[in-house]
């Protein structure tokens, strides 16, 4: 019995105590990061449609904006010493944190951040946030360290979408495919199809990366992923896409998993500018003749969140809609009645050819017929999609998953590929971004975020998870998968 | 002695082989048949769990959205059945056509035809079949058949064009064309009765490879479109879950090996009770 005990009270300190001495232990300042990924970017410029992988190898690693999105979902100052804002909220004077040189040793002048800027407003850019720097008129450079910006209209949210804006040297030629950035590293080499290389850069402004060097290698299959941490060849997943897989991982002390927030929300979205998802009340029959909850656990097992909108819990004006046009195949039946379709009607569903898309059409195909409304299932690629759906606005439903931060704003633009416009959410999220203050933008965005709920302008599926697998000697990892930005800079590794 | 050598020990009886292909291929006509009037569950019904184990309920097991797996694998028999024999239908119906025109054919005509039915054959079937798809609009059952079939008509075309040519040396035929016999009348008469048992073989074969080349089509997408429970789409979606429900990828994986095995093993067994260089004395 006492030796039981004693063997208990052995264990359990051992237990407490390994993973202390774990941290305790002395990392290697040196060490090479070794990151597996399946997101490679298409080129490096986050102006020319690079996609998520360049945002996940570069944002905050080798370019730095004037403000950071932190990984805990607040926006704080990166490049930029002080700001302030004149009374009128239309003039914004930043001074630039001094001493902060470019990988190719050029110092950071207030004419790279303009420059920066404009490629991202510029009529060829791709930028997801080029309607958010709209209201930019103006962008002045009294002095080297010096930017004023004056706007249209008020912008409350102009240092978060800043975060978006990353500062090149305006030297810097064909940064699609090299660099010249102010981050912690300096891209060492890409091998297109294969790996990203960064290492530490020695003239950083600020506090030195914890390791020598990140090498991003890519795949394009979880499984091969999967075997790569297994096996020892990557030290890191980013965002672990089937809970399938982390059988594998979880319950095994040489492995840590972690679930943190992500921003990515599984959507079917409507062409609400055609019949009949013109009409609201076959919009809400739909939502209500969809069991959410199941389809989640069909897709992520125990993992993932409903959230019954376009907006995660990490955006300040979240708020639980799951109740809106909840799961009732009665009522979604006695909807479509009164909107007049009785017996149903048919659509085409383009969805991507890639997981989870075709198994979540072949769940709504089986689901909508129930209510009699028939789905044909039209899988397309990527690059269809890009053409097709989001440029030509060619399609009656579709598939998407939207990994953006703060992008409830897409809904106050009739002109996006969904087509929905309601004035008075266009009125919401304009006032919202003219407010005077961050509680007056919370509380118009949370009321637009109600009505798009209630319009049922979507239909919301479910908030993926961020699922982050490493080996257990590797910590200091963000956890978070906010715009899918992966921080490497923290990163210690024990050896 | 000379009786040991001829019976060749080494291989089983002729017909054990041609008795096991049938069973393994009567067994899945038998499943797509009854699948025509009876299925477990629902195709696309969403009736148990996630990935449920084998029980008396789901005999294999669910999938992620829950469909019994076994009503799936019914359904993939039939959907295999279907394509095997619509794409060496369509391949057939091309092949032989092509294939008797260039054996009647002038020497530079002849020519012409084998050359770009070596430069087709040296393609692999897959890869025209994906060609031919890529070009239609939408990815479809039939799509599926049309690419396999027109990828299979190469192959089924140039044994046809050596085989009736090996035909028209022959005395009997040159009997024929002096006693005034028209062409068609030598082709249906003579040409193809002759070629017919090899040919017959051949067309087995092919209906294997159709099958693994749709399994294949269809695991890369561009084979029959969800829900069309084809095995290879199964394989595909079974592929993430493969370390926690096995199951969902190795009873796809043996439904297709089995078929295949079975229409090789049929094959053979037919040549070998056709071929008279072979039958058992």
């Amino acid at each position: 019995m006492t030796t039981k005990t004693i063997l208990l009270a052995a264990t359990l300190l051992a237990g407490v105590a390994l993973p202390a001495a774990a941290f305790a232990q002395d990392f290697n300042p040196d060490a090479t990061i070794r990151i597996g990924s399946l997101y490679e970017p298409q080129n490096l410029d986050n102006t020319a449609g690079a996609g998520q992988g360049i945002n996940e190898a570069f944002n905050g690693n080798v370019y730095e904006a004037l403000f950071q999105l932190t990984d805990a979902g607040s926006v704080e100052p990166k490049l930029v010493e002080s700001y302030e804002a004149s009374e009128d909220g239309l003039t914004y004077t930043f001074t630039l944190k001094a001493g902060v040189t470019f990988h190719s040793g050029e110092p950071l002048t207030a004419a790279d951040v303009k420059y920066s800027i404009e490629r991202v407003t510029a009529e060829q850019s791709k930028s997801s946030r080029k309607r958010s720097l709209s209201t930019i008129t103006g962008i002045e450079t009294p002095d080297d360290r010096t930017l004023v910006i004056t706007l249209s209209a008020r912008s409350i949210s102009l240092p978060y979408n800043l975060s978006y804006v990353w500062v090149v040297n305006d030297a810097a030629t064909d940064i699609t495919a090299a660099e010249d950035g102010t981050g912690p590293y300096s891209l060492a080499e890409w091998r297109r199809g294969s790996a990203l290389a960064l290492e530490r850069f020695d003239g950083y402004w600020g506090e030195p990366a914890s390791n020598g060097e990140v090498i991003y290698t890519y795949f394009t299959d979880a499984t091969a992923l999967n075997n790569a941490l297994l096996t020892n060849a990557v030290d890191i997943i980013t965002s672990v896409q089937s809970p399938d897989s982390l059988a594998q991982f979880s319950g095994n002390p040489a492995f840590t998993v972690t679930e943190g927030a992500s921003t990515t929300k599984e959507l079917l979205a409507y062409n609400d500018r055609v019949a009949p998802f013109d009409n609201v009340q076959v919009r809400k029959a739909l939502a209500r003749a969809t069991d959410k909850a199941r389809l989640l656990n069909s897709i992520w097992g125990d993992y993932g969140t409903l959230i019954g909108s376009f907006v995660p819990p990490t955006d300040p004006w979240y708020v639980d809609l799951t109740g809106v046009d909840a799961y009732d195949v009665d009522s979604a039946k006695a909807l479509l009645a009164e909107a007049g379709y009785a017996d149903g009607f048919e659509f085409t569903l383009d969805t991507p050819d890639y997981d989870p898309h075709p198994i979540v059409a072949q769940f709504l195909q089986a689901e909508y017929a129930k209510i009699g409304v028939t789905v044909n299932i039209n899988v397309i690629t990527a690059n269809e999609w890009y053409t097709k759906i989001y440029q030509e606005r060619n399609f009656e439903a579709t598939l998407q998953e939207h990994v953006n931060h703060r992008d409830i704003v897409f809904y106050g633009n009739p002109d996006f590929y969904w087509g929905y416009n309601n004035p008075e959410v266009v009125k919401l999220i304009a006032d919202a971004e003219a407010a005077g203050s961050e509680a007056e933008q919370v509380e118009k965005l949370t009321q637009a975020n109600r009505i798009i709920a209630d319009d049922a302008a979507g239909n919301w599926l479910y908030l993926y998870p961020q699922i982050v697998v490493s080996a257990a000697n590797v910590t200091g990892y963000p956890v978070n998968g906010l715009n899918s930005q992966f921080f490497a800079y923290d990163i210690e590794k024990a050896e | 002695m000379s009786t040991t050598i001829a019976s060749a020990p080494a291989r089983p009886p002729r017909s054990l082989i041609l008795w096991a292909g049938l069973i393994l291929v009567g067994l899945h006509v038998a499943t797509g048949l009854l699948s025509l009037v009876w299925l477990p569950y629902e195709p696309t019904g969403m009736v148990g769990m996630r990935l449920e184990g084998p029980s008396l309920v789901h005999w294999i097991g669910t999938d992620r959205l829950g469909r019994d797996l076994f009503t799936q694998l019914m359904i993939g028999s039939r959907i295999a059945l279907v394509v095997g024999i619509g794409a060496v239908a369509i391949g057939a119906a091309i092949g032989v056509t092509l294939g008797i025109l260039a054996a009647f054919a002038s020497k530079w005509l002849d020519d012409a035809l084998a050359a770009t039915l070596d430069i087709l054959i040296a393609f692999p079937t897959l890869l025209i079949a994906m060609l031919v798809v890529a070009a239609s609009d939408t990815a479809s059952l039939w799509s599926a058949i049309v690419a396999l079939g027109i990828a299979l008509s190469a192959i089924v075309a140039r044994l046809t064009r050596i085989l009736a040519k090996r035909v028209l040396v022959m005395d009997y035929i040159t009997a024929a064309r002096t006693s005034g016999s028209s062409w068609p009348k030598i082709v249906a008469i003579h040409i193809l009765p002759n070629i017919w048992p090899t040919l017959s073989v051949n067309f087995a074969l092919q209906f294997g490879l159709a099958v693994i080349a749709e399994a294949s089509l269809s695991y890369l997408g561009l084979g029959a479109p969800p829900p069309n429970a084809s095995w290879g789409r199964m394989l595909q979606e079974a592929q993430g879950t493969v370390y926690t429900a096995p199951l969902g990828a190795i009873a796809p994986g043996l439904a297709l090996v089995s078929l295949a095995i079975g229409v090789n093993l049929l094959a053979d067994g037919l040549r070998d009770s056709i071929d008279p260089t072979r039958r058992a004395r």
